[in-house]
């Protein structure tokens, strides 16, 4: 790609990070506003959705809003699975985690598009979901459960994944954090986590189309190899069974012996026991060259290395 | 040769794309007398197309070979026009700034408002343009400029007003806060190339334009990396623009469909590897390229503004191709009718029905259709400005089948609708050819696509098989049974899809 027209400005601590998704513009009302949903009369700040204002009524249908993630302000909105519909008398559908709340705006979930879109969208999630709850980690604990539950979803339009030619090896080969992309929703808070949160630039958005997946920004194939310091704060962000903490993995899977979350899958990638330090090779080497081909992963990061040089 | 192309006489000029340089260096080295490179006139029929001009005549070869260039460069010299065997002959005013237009099919069909000037002129030549009346627009009244602007409606998928008044969204640009800039957004479209490339000045013309009106300090042109003619000129076009405040740049993104929705050009230019669609609102002209206040127009339309500008009724500029046999790309006026497009090419075969509106086009077995943004809605075809025509042979459900593969294979990957959507449509297709058709499964995911992916590939998606069903549904139902029609789909009834 050719680029004269670039820009100088970025801060150097986040130039090398290249998290793979798009730069949104901002997001949310730029003043307050009052906003009627199904009928409730709700008053938000400036920079607010029109989800704040879905959740803060008793709606008359349920909206699972389920990659939206509210705990942390550099996470989201992503929307991107559009479970989060609901319908506006002056802008027909819209996605309510990441529209602006208008001051005057008549928001409802119950109309019929709203619904239909919002069920159809939730199964086109499950479609690509490993739905073996039985085995998985997070049973009990999974938002694409708990939405599947609260919209009685039976059984889903278009089925589930459940094809073990399709499936992706676990990645079992960090000490720390297992993935499973056979479970991930692309919901994209991990990388958001990873990149704008830690500063860590480990995590990526990678391909596209059905060939989309979290990858790692070191072209690695493995966790181990990537350039992770195991911070966790992708698995504390994960809606599912996707990212969970090792040790944990297989906590909340019905006790049948024989019945694990890794012989779900079949395959998996595991680990060589070497490293039980919380930073992998990779990273371990980027701090000890000074000048090495993947320093500038964590450009800016030097003056802060004494410190974490004392970790465990 | 005088300082422009316009008052040489006589002179020979070579008009083409692709098969013009041997033409060109035959007829030069057989000559005296100026022979020129025009640019392609859009018609790929008649090229390399020669024109001869002298005395207020200009003669038309179609098709014209080498040998016959060199001959009748030679006839020229010596201070004959060949009429006899012309393909056409044209009295005309002394200097003509516009291609006369002869009484035939392709180049007498529809109006050459915009197109006038390709074939015509030299692409890169500042002195051509200038001398046919262009860069007008730059010092005409900032309040016409505008008023033109409120009349051209955004022309293609890769213009962030597609179908809508261009004037809003310059309004906007004006009100938001930042150091505005304007987008050309040329990536993809056969119209856009071919005014790249025979005419780079008029697009140019219109950003530059739109530049002084909202103050913005850089145009950027994005064009497909693939194209490189389009590059090649724009580039050469840019280094003789009028001195104006902004910066102009060219930047190239990747050869892909998605490439050209406005907010993956966005991405594209600034530099992103993996490019996918934004969110919106706010749209680009509140927070664009590096989050300034951002136009996005494809060249149609800014090459619109600059003839509205001069007084010119808005007209829409169609390219009508598949199976035909050569494509061609013509001007319609916006009272005229897309049937029109017709009569510039040969069908191969019989005519089954088309694909209007590019890639995710609608299927309608009548083209019969006004070529304005409510005429095309109302009839549930596209705006792209590509009409595909599909002879008798075509299977409508395996060609309805290859545009949601397309769509699955080709999306970006952001959103679940378009991502998971895609893939769900494509197998509810293939379902078809395994006894299973389920009109109802098929139009409910169709609306869930259509209204609540983030992009216009994702809602454009659905069209081709919308409109498939709306006018073919007997030949799913047939394919259900056990039998393709046409025989494309044959005794294992398997097509593409199913890979």
């Amino acid at each position: 790609m050719s680029s004269e027209f670039t820009r100088t400005d970025v801060p150097p601590l986040t130039e090398a990070i290249q998290p793979g998704t798009a730069t949104d513009p901002t997001i949310g009302s730029t003043d307050t506003a009052t906003v009627t949903v199904d009928g409730h009369e709700v008053t938000l700040e400036e920079g607010a959705t029109v989800l704040d204002a879905v959740t803060a009524v008793d709606t008359n249908e349920d909206v699972p809003a389920l990659c939206s993630y509210d705990r942390e302000d550099n996470i989201g909105p992503r929307s991107e699975c559009r479970t989060c519909m609901v319908e506006t008398d002056d802008h027909g559908l819209v996605p309510s985690c990441s529209f602006p709340a208008e001051d005057g705006l008549n928001v409802k979930t119950d109309a019929t598009a709203a619904t239909e879109a919002r069920d159809v969208n939730l199964d086109l999630v499950l479609s690509n979901h490993n739905l073996r709850c039985t085995t998985c980690g997070k049973n009990g604990r999974c938002e694409l459960q708990d939405a599947a539950i609260a919209t009685d979803v039976e059984e889903p339009r278009y089925g589930v994944l459940d094809d073990r030619d399709a499936y992706e090896p676990i990645d079992d080969s960090s000490s720390f954090i297992q993935i499973d992309r056979n479970k991930c929703i692309l919901c994209n808070r991990c990388v958001e986590a990873c990149n704008d949160v830690q500063v860590e630039g480990v995590l990526h958005m990678e391909g596209s189309g059905q060939d989309t997946r979290i990858g790692f920004q070191n072209g690695a194939e493995t966790m181990a190899d990537s350039t992770c310091v195991s911070c966790g704060h992708c698995v504390t962000v994960c809606p599912t069974g996707s990212l969970v903490e090792k040790g944990i993995e297989d906590a909340a899977t019905l006790p049948i012996p024989g019945f694990t979350q890794k012989n779900s899958i079949g395959q998996s990638f595991e680990s060589t026991d070497e490293n039980k330090e919380p930073m992998t090779p990779m990273k371990q080497d980027d701090r000890s060259e000074t000048n090495g081909p993947t320093s500038t992963n964590t450009a800016g990061e030097s003056e802060s290395e004494s410190e974490l040089e004392d970790w465990p | 040769m005088t300082e422009h192309v316009l008052e040489a006489s006589p002179v020979l000029r070579v008009a083409g794309r692709n098969s013009r340089d041997e033409v060109l260096n035959v007829a030069t080295s057989a000559a005296s007398l100026p022979v020129v490179a025009v640019g392609s006139t859009g018609l790929s029929a008649l090229e390399p197309l020669v024109l001869a001009t002298q005395n207020r005549q200009t003669a038309f070869y179609e098709s014209c070979t080498p040998q016959r260039a060199a001959d009748l460069a030679d006839t020229l010299d010596n201070g004959e026009l060949d009429i006899e065997d012309a393909d056409a002959v044209i009295e005309h005013a002394s200097t003509p700034t516009r291609l006369p237009i002869p009484d035939r099919s392709p180049l007498g069909v529809g109006t050459r408002t915009v197109l006038g000037r390709c074939g015509w002129l030299r692409p890169t030549c500042p002195n051509d343009y200038r001398a046919s009346g262009g860069f007008e627009t730059l010092t005409a009244d900032g309040e016409t400029v505008v008023g033109a602007a409120r009349r051209v409606t955004g022309r293609g998928w890769g213009d962030a007003m597609a179908d809508t008044s261009v004037g809003d969204s310059w309004k906007r640009v004006i009100d938001a806060d930042g150091d505005p800039a304007v987008v050309v957004n040329a990536h993809g479209t056969p119209s856009d190339r071919l005014l790249l490339e025979s005419l780079p000045f008029l697009p140019l013309e219109g950003a530059l334009a739109a530049a002084q009106i909202v103050d913005a300090s850089d145009v950027i042109i994005y064009l497909s990396e693939a194209d490189n003619q389009a590059h090649e000129r724009v580039t050469a076009a840019i280094e003789n623009l009028p001195q104006t405040n902004a910066a102009v740049h060219a930047v190239t993104g990747p050869d892909e469909y998605r490439a050209a929705e406005p907010t993956m050009a966005l991405e594209a230019i600034e530099g992103s590897q993996r490019l996918e669609a934004r969110l919106r609102p706010p749209q680009p002209d509140i927070e664009g390229i590096y989050g300034r206040p951002t136009l996005v127009h494809t060249p149609r339309t800014l090459a619109q503004i600059v003839h509205a500008t001069s007084g010119a009724a808005p007209t829409r500029i169609v390219t009508i191709r598949g199976d035909v046999q050569h494509e061609a790309t013509v001007e319609l006026p916006a009272d005229g009718s897309l049937a029109t497009a017709r009569e510039a090419v040969t069908v191969d075969g019989t005519f089954k029905c088309a694909c209007v509106g590019g890639q995710f086009g609608g299927l309608t077995p009548d083209l019969d259709i006004a070529p304005t943004p409510d005429a095309l809605g109302a009839a549930g075809v596209g705006t792209e400005g590509v009409i595909d025509v599909l002879n008798e042979d075509q299977c409508l459900v395996a060609y309805i089948g290859e545009q949601s593969r397309f769509a699955q294979d080709e999306n970006c990957g952001r959103c679940v609708p378009c991502r998971e959507g895609t893939v769900q449509l494509t197998d509810l297709l293939r379902e078809v050819y395994d006894g299973s058709f389920r009109p109802d499964a098929i139009e409910e995911l169709l609306r869930v696509i259509e209204s609540s992916s983030i992009c216009a590939f994702g809602r454009d998606a659905t069209r081709p098989v919308a409109t498939g069903l709306d006018h073919f549904e007997d030949e799913f139902a047939v394919h259900a049974g056990g039998q393709c029609p046409t025989g494309t789909c044959t005794t294992e009834l398997q097509h593409e899809v199913s890979q």
